[in-house]
């Protein structure tokens, strides 16, 4: 029983930042129909970075979510800028994107590839050794504190959706692009914005993960492919069906981990996308089959 | 003077044929414009290029004698034009009142939004009774008043409206159009597109013609609704008698 | 009223891209002068024997080129885009090995039947995945990619991520190629042939509608789901034959090598750079790609830059010239007649 438990905890705890990875995504294929399959990418450059300042400066890689978040919005407001702003009435816009987005996180792995090797890098703070031990059980500190840093931010982004102005905007743009318009959303605006948002989400966890995870340029691969069975299972473009996906799966994959091994844990993930796509093709919170 | 004067207008989408092919029209402020015409005359997307949702190709929109052709949809709401889509298209996922308060976007002063929501909701009671339900789950009625009651929340000068009575019942119908005709009571510019052509111009004072994307009918809708060759294109013969009767 | 307009545009579509019967042999002798260069090649190997490089060279293009024309029934006419087709080359690869390992059959023989199987494997998966439109699809094929690559890494029978090792064919290293070499050039030569009878069937007819518009097309009768399966089962028959051929060739069998998303990535962008839904656009495509490859590896010496440059090169023809080579030639009225075959 105490077994049993102590799996859950440890599950949990890694739910958040897998919420965190997710929400980006999610940010951004409910706003534009983007399916970022760079978004991964993006993250293991947010890692390179946390980890260059970690290793330069000696910058904790908690307060390197200062440098990453920031860094990564620009890059995601030129990417927008660049690649998508002018192409969004393409009636194929969605299926371009997948594969824009797939081959710009291959570039983003070669150029990192190029430049840091291949070599497997991790920032190694004092606290990524140590865990909070209470009665029978423990806890990574490395992973509480990423996971509560990832559920803060998670809330300040549904807080910033739910009471501001700009966040009123990217919802309703969310829910109903032609309304928005009619209401006077600035719609191209308002998408440049949000991507810049979602990437930034994956600077922050770029630099999360940098402390609980090993990563190399090629690692992006096997998140993109977490993080998509997440949306998919959330119902694409729901907040809250990546979050309770994540945790979800999160939990699953912490048991097959135990009882199968470290090297199975992966196939939870894409099981569950299979599963779901058999029973319930629009995911758990989804409404309608994606057109 | 809120006069929309519309001159030589082409439009159309993407890279695709005109739609609109040199519209011109004036519209009087204070009085109602209903607009009717076969499927691909161009209606809705008269409605759009003036709301500012496509940009024209040529020729010049006017609103109270400025230019407004190529302005964005938000500039376009700032200067008291709305517009209601056909589909509705609410936020589905919002409440009422959140739709309103989204009508208000283009406001910045929030507690002013406010107000103007209260205001509406003295005169849309169930608007006030169904507030904080989310809009999916009204009825097509109800949702077509929200969607009237977010455009009204600019307190525009004029209201276009793109087929309100689509996909109602008729008993509903009668009583949009009930709304329709309070809102020019108080003396706002309407602009109608209505399939049911009938009871469009019944509550209007102008009635147009728009076939191949040019004006080729315009007249009090009186007239229109007499014409013999209106009637039998678009209202159907045994609604003569009827529509001659309805017009005194 | 929408079938109409979906019967219409195909059929105006069919006849207009009908190839005139009159100059048929002129159009086909390119072709056939490359394809007759082809089977003399390794009659040179065997005679001056400094042409291994070039049979390799040869064979890897054969074996794209059929990777990018099957994929082009599924991915280009009926516009279902699969970033997983590599899985049906590991599919027949792993096959032939362990048959061959258990039994000794030889993959020469038991190639069409890793084909067939194949193509059984890729209905079923169809069935689940094809469920889906758009990008939920792409996305599921990509996690197919992925699901088989944890599977292969982690089951003992495969050897895991050190793979299957298979004996090397027992001829001398002057010709040891060659059996491989006709193998695939048969292989591609038949695959071509099929995309060709497929693309002027009513058969690929009702798979152009579904890319055009799935749902005007299953209004005007085509039983839209049971065509996609086939076409994605029938995209999946000479990858799997091919896949057989190459782990012998290769003489391991690895994960690593056959299930990369990169190598599932490279098919999509060989298919659209030479033009998707075309009959010769993928083997354009193909034959570029592996030329401009050969260069990067060769004048740089990075495999990391490799996918900067097939990401850069795909990322730009998306943007720019969708239609891919063959498609905008042809649309510029500039495409010489050996190549047009739509």
């Amino acid at each position: 029983m105490n077994q049993i438990l102590q799996i859950l905890m440890l599950g949990l705890c890694l739910g958040g930042v897998y919420a965190l990875m997710s929400s980006g995504m999610t940010l951004i294929f409910g706003v534009m129909r983007i399916v970022n399959l760079a978004h991964a990418a993006f993250i293991v450059l947010g890692a390179y970075l946390a980890f260059w300042l970690f290793k330069l400066w000696h910058v904790d890689p908690i307060v390197s979510v200062a440098v990453t978040m920031p860094a990564l919005f620009l890059i995601g407001i030129g990417y927008y800028r660049l690649v998508f702003a002018r192409r969004a009435d393409n009636p194929r816009f969605t299926d371009l994107t997948v594969l824009i987005t797939f081959a710009t996180g291959l570039v983003i792995e070669g150029v990192l590839a190029f430049f840091f090797t291949g070599i497997y890098r991790s920032t190694t703070p004092v606290y990524a050794q140590k865990s909070f031990l209470f009665g029978d059980f423990f806890l990574p500190q490395s992973q509480v504190y990423a996971t509560v840093i990832s559920i803060v931010l998670i809330v300040s982004l549904w807080l910033f959706l739910r009471y501001t102005r700009i966040g009123n905007a990217i919802r309703a743009t969310m829910q109903n692009r032609n309304a928005a318009q009619v209401v006077g959303v600035n719609v191209t605006w308002i998408s440049t914005l949000a991507f810049g948002i979602g990437l930034a989400m994956a600077g922050a966890s770029g630099s999360l993960i940098s402390f609980i995870f090993t990563f190399y340029p090629a690692k992006h691969v096997a998140w993109i492919g977490m993080i998509m069975c997440l949306v998919v299972l959330g119902g694409m473009g729901s907040l809250m069906g990546s979050l309770v996906a994540s945790f979800l799966l999160a939990t699953a994959a912490a048991f097959v981990n135990f009882y199968f091994g470290a090297s199975y844990a992966p196939i939870t993930f894409y099981l569950a996308l299979f599963l779901i796509l058999l029973f319930r093709p629009q995911g758990l919170f989804g409404k309608k089959v994606e057109g | 003077m809120g006069t929309l004067v519309i001159e030589n207008v082409v439009a159309g989408y993407g890279s695709g044929p005109d739609i609109l092919k040199g519209l011109s029209l004036t519209v009087e402020s204070c009085k109602a414009y209903c607009i009717i015409g076969p499927n691909g005359a161009g209606k809705s997307t008269l409605i759009k290029t003036i709301a500012g949702l496509l940009k024209p190709r040529s020729g010049r929109i006017v609103f109270k004698g400025e230019d407004i052709s190529g302005l964005r949809a938000d500039q376009v709401l700032q200067r008291g034009l709305c517009y209601v889509p056909s589909d509705r298209s609410l936020f589905p996922d919002m409440t009422v009142k959140e739709n309103l308060r989204m009508g208000g976007f283009v406001m910045r002063d929030s507690r002013l939004v406010d107000q103007r929501i209260d205001e509406l909701f003295v005169q849309f009671p169930i608007l006030k009774e169904k507030s904080a339900q989310l809009a999916k789950t009204l009825s097509g009625g109800q949702q077509q008043l929200v969607a009237i009651a977010r455009a009204m929340v600019l307190k525009p000068e004029m209201i276009m409206l793109d087929e309100p009575s689509l996909g109602l019942s008729p008993k509903v119908v009668q009583q949009i159009f009930g709304t329709i005709t309070g809102l020019r009571d108080q003396g706002l510019t309407i602009l109608l597109v209505e399939q049911n052509a009938r009871k469009g111009l019944q509550i209007s004072d102008v009635g147009v013609v728009l076939d191949l994307g040019t004006n080729s009918f315009e007249a009090s809708a009186c007239d229109v609704l007499n014409d013999p060759r209106i009637q039998e294109l678009y209202l159907g013969k045994r609604h003569q008698t009827e529509a001659a009767e309805e017009c005194q | 009223m929408a079938e109409n307009t979906v019967n219409q545009s195909l059929t105006t579509e069919k006849t207009f891209l009908q190839p005139k019967k009159g100059n048929m042999w002129v159009k086909a002798g390119i072709p056939l002068a490359i394809l007759a260069v082809l089977i003399l090649l390794p009659v040179f190997q065997i005679v001056e024997g400094t042409l291994n490089y070039w049979l390799h060279m040869m064979m890897y293009i054969f074996l794209y080129v059929i990777m990018a024309v099957s994929w082009n029934i599924i991915g280009g006419y009926a516009g279902y885009v699969s970033l997983g087709h590599n899985v049906f080359f590991a599919f027949g690869a792993y096959f032939a090995g362990m048959l061959y390992l258990s039994t000794r059959i030889s993959p020469f023989v038991s190639a069409p039947v890793a084909g067939i199987l194949a193509m059984g494997f890729g209905m079923l998966f169809g069935l689940i995945a094809l469920r889906t439109r758009g990008s939920t699809f792409i996305i599921s094929t990509i996690a197919l990619v992925l699901l088989v690559a944890e599977l292969l890494d982690n089951w003992k029978l495969t050897g895991g991520t050190n793979g299957l090792a298979m004996p090397m064919i027992a001829l001398d290293g002057r010709v040891a190629k060659i059996p491989y070499y006709y193998y695939l050039l048969a292989a591609m030569v038949l695959c071509i042939i099929m995309a060709y009878f497929i693309k002027h069937s009513k058969f690929g007819l009702a798979l152009r509608a579904i890319s055009q518009d799935e749902t005007k097309a299953e209004v005007a009768g085509i039983p839209t789901r049971s065509y996609k399966i086939l076409a994605f089962g029938i995209s999946g028959l000479f990858i799997g034959l091919a896949g057989s051929l190459w782990g012998s060739y290769l003489t391991y069998l690895r994960p690593s090598i056959f299930l990369t998303v990169a190598l599932g990535t490279s098919i999509v962008l060989n298919t659209i750079l030479g033009g998707k839904g075309t009959v010769a656009g993928p083997i354009v495509g193909t034959v570029i790609m592996t030329l401009i490859n050969e260069l990067v590896v060769a004048k740089l010496g990075a495999t990391e830059l490799n996918i900067v440059v097939t990401g850069l090169i795909l990322i730009f023809v998306l943007l720019f010239f969708p239609e891919g080579i063959v498609g905008s030639l042809k649309s510029a009225n500039k495409l010489p007649s050996f190549l047009d075959w739509d």
